[in-house]
């Protein structure tokens, strides 16, 4: 009996606490977008947070953008085989990077990257008090510290996605025309007649949404974080897991809308 | 690397940024955006299925626009399109969905219409659209068809089927035996005429037995010493009187050989000689003349399809040069011999013509061949008349035109036929008779020949005196 109350225990207080931190998050947003236009604007603020997300992130975000367009390009070489369309590579490379690797690869690079180093910050902040102390300065720390990531997030990741898409076809045409010896032209003419403009923009929606899922969770986790160095670390590993999952998930439902 | 400004790294990596994304967009939308400007043409179509927005226009496969938009209009589906600036479209072009690629990829073809016809305007629609090969409406049509045929046996298997279409077939089958018969009687009955006509040579040969015989007789006769040249056989007297006569025979014989005497001289001279040598070259010429001569022996039956009649000829053809040629000759007609008769009662000459049925008429003409072109003429059918005969094909093909029965009141009688060489003596032959006749005479023919060259009788007629 004392066992099943604990179990009821254990869920009724995980989902509140779900709940609790998914209503932090979004109380969290719509105070950034309260702060966001109120001037002073701090543009120098968000140019550092984004020499700090998107700059220093460039090459993870090449390294992996070019390698999954070259494997990409691998994979389904084999596959077009079977059937002799091996002209269907280039095509299958540049839908697969702009529609879905592209956006989704950059969002977890810069989850990992970035959002990790901003729940750390914030949260190391938080436990020595500086947050406090902004506030005993008057000074609101979500002007100061998060609309800065926020804003810089959501501008940087798409372009970094942009990047990333780029390389991979890039890297699809390596190993698929240099290496697998596809015909140029072929491939080339498969990727404009199947590629449209809206595929691009759309993963770029994607991106930037991604962006601001990720900035927002580092942010959550490292504003709310307790309790010392232990909860430091704690607060970075679950801004990386939510973030990373709610990419992934928000994936889903983004795609499901858009296209 | 310190001198590189924070605001600096952030610029450069937005213009890389923003670089990649326009040359991507401009790339990839270059024909999205280019497609955008023209001018929209419309087609309708029966069917338009797989065919998608934005789907290509192509003319040659050429991409010359974009489908805009596609919707229902009376049932059919009308397409919009938008057309580059650049391409013109005669008013005759005829719109086709195709297909392409290994995705199956539907697409418009536009198959150019002809130069010099104007142009289309700004939101007009293109007259003629090709139906699209539908493989379900294939298979529809087709069962129609299989259909159409079921009923077409079933109707057969009615009519041929059941005791009805049974008997009929039996029916048919009768009748086609009744015209076998009938065609074996008309054989089986000239075959009685050619008997009769081999039992009548038969007769003459008996004749010439007797004839034979009764030479016999004779020569018996003198053998007995009965009449003046058996006497003379049989008398000793005589035969006294030939022994002397061969003794001074023999003495003039010896006296010739000796060169005493006219004849002596002449037998012992060499003009005598080269004079026998001239008169046994004659001889030879004479014998080789008869080598030339050959005779050949032909029958010829046609049955005259109007007249359903079988006219019968037997003709004896005598060459005795490569050149010349005699035909000789019986015909039977089973018409008869026409014979005019003019009563004349009155004043009123009346003619009246009769057939006398039964009757031979006969062949006798003389003919003369120029390398394949042979002219005779004489008696035909009993009646003055000429032929012409064309050969062909080593004379395995002959072509053949008579005229004869001249009269001042009827038309001539005409015939011409042509002669094929079926086997080595059978010949077939078809042809028009009597074809410019006033009586209702003309008739076409189809008959048959045999023909042979016949040794024995030539050897017959050479014993016995050759003209010339």
């Amino acid at each position: 009996m004392k066992r099943v109350s604990e179990t009821l225990d254990n869920l009724g207080r995980s989902v509140l606490s779900g709940v609790e931190q998914m209503g932090g998050i979004l109380i969290l947003l719509i105070s950034t977008l309260g702060w966001m236009f109120r001037p002073p604007l701090k543009l120098r603020a968000i140019i550092k947070q984004m020499e700090f997300v998107g700059v220093k992130s460039t090459f993870v975000v090449v390294l992996t953008g070019t390698f999954t367009g070259m494997v990409l390009a691998l994979q389904s070489y084999h596959g077009f085989r079977l059937f002799s369309a091996e002209g269907l590579v280039g095509s299958t490379v540049a839908l697969s990077m702009t529609r879905e690797l592209g956006p989704v690869l950059t969002g977890l690079m810069v989850t990992a990257r970035a959002g990790s180093a901003m729940a750390a910050e914030l949260g190391t902040m938080r436990v020595t008090e500086q947050i406090d102390a902004l506030y005993v300065m008057a000074a609101n720390p979500i002007k100061y510290l998060v609309v800065p990531r926020i804003v810089a997030s959501v501008f940087v990741v798409p372009l970094l996605t942009a990047i990333s898409d780029f390389l991979g076809i890039l890297g699809g045409y390596f190993v698929g025309v240099v290496l697998l010896d596809i015909n140029k032209g072929i491939f080339v003419d498969n990727i404009y007649k199947y590629v449209e403009l809206e595929d691009i923009y759309n993963g770029l929606i994607k991106a930037a949404f991604f962006g601001l899922l990720l900035s927002l969770i580092g942010c959550y986790k490292g504003f709310n974080t307790r309790g010392g160095a232990e909860g430091v670390g704690m607060a970075t590993t679950e801004a990386v897991v939510i973030a990373s999952v709610s990419i992934l998930v928000a994936d889903y439902f983004l795609t499901a809308i858009m296209f | 690397m310190n001198s590189i400004s924070t605001e600096a790294k952030v610029g450069l990596f937005i213009l890389v940024g923003l670089v990649i994304l326009g040359y991507m967009s401009f790339k990839v939308g270059q024909t999205g955006f280019g497609m955008r400007k023209g001018y929209p043409i419309s087609v309708s179509f029966d069917n338009v299925a797989g065919l998608k927005k934005d789907a290509s226009v192509q003319m040659a496969g050429v991409e010359i626009g974009r489908v805009e938009e596609i919707r229902l209009q009376d049932g059919k589906a009308l397409v919009s399109m938008k057309i580059s600036p650049g391409v013109n479209l005669e008013r005759d072009v005829v719109a086709a969905i195709k297909t392409h690629g290994i995705l199956g990829d539907k697409y418009i073809e536009i198959i150019p219409g002809t130069k010099g016809e104007a142009y289309l305007k700004s939101g007009e629609q293109i007259a003629r659209a090709e139906r699209q090969a539908d493989f379900d409406k294939l298979l529809n049509e087709l069962t129609y068809v299989m259909t159409d045929i079921r009923k077409v046996t079933t109707s057969l298997g009615n009519t041929l089927g059941g005791e009805e279409g049974e008997a009929n077939l039996r029916k048919i089958v009768t009748n086609v035996r009744d015209l076998s018969d009938h065609l074996n009687q008309a054989v089986v009955r000239n075959d009685e005429k050619f008997a009769e006509m081999i039992s009548n040579l038969r007769n003459a040969s008996v004749e010439m037995e007797k004839t034979f015989a009764s030479l016999s007789d004779i020569t018996g006769g003198i053998n007995r010493g009965e009449g003046t040249v058996g006497k003379l056989v049989k008398n000793p007297d005589i035969a006294d009187r030939l022994n002397k006569t061969l003794a001074s025979l023999q003495s003039i014989s010896d006296k010739i050989n000796e060169g005493k005497g006219t004849i002596g001289k002449l037998v012992n001279d060499e003009e005598t000689v080269k004079n026998l040598n001239e008169s046994l070259g004659g001889i030879n010429r004479y014998v080789t003349k008869a080598e030339q001569f050959r005779t050949f022996v032909n029958y010829h039956g046609e049955y005259l399809f109007d007249k359903s009649n079988f006219k019968s000829y037997l003709d004896l053809k005598i060459q005795p040069k490569e050149d010349r040629f005699y035909l000789l000759g019986v015909v039977y007609d089973p018409r008869g011999r026409r014979t005019d008769k003019e009563i004349t009662t009155g004043g009123v000459t009346t003619t009246q013509t009769e057939y006398d049925k039964g009757g031979l008429l006969f062949d006798a003409q003389l003919g003369k061949r120029w390398k394949d072109l042979a002219l005779r003429g004489g008696l035909l059918e009993s009646t003055g008349g000429v032929g012409v005969d064309y050969y062909m094909f080593n004379d395995k093909f002959k072509f053949s035109f008579e005229a004869f029965d001249f009269g001042s009141d009827r038309n001539p009688h005409l015939k011409a036929w042509a002669d094929y060489q079926l086997f080595k003596h059978v010949y077939l032959s078809a042809g028009w008779d009597d074809f410019i006749s006033r009586h209702g005479n003309a008739s076409l023919f189809g008959g048959f020949s045999i023909r042979f060259e016949d040794d024995d009788l030539k050897y017959l007629m050479t014993t016995t005196p050759i003209p010339k």
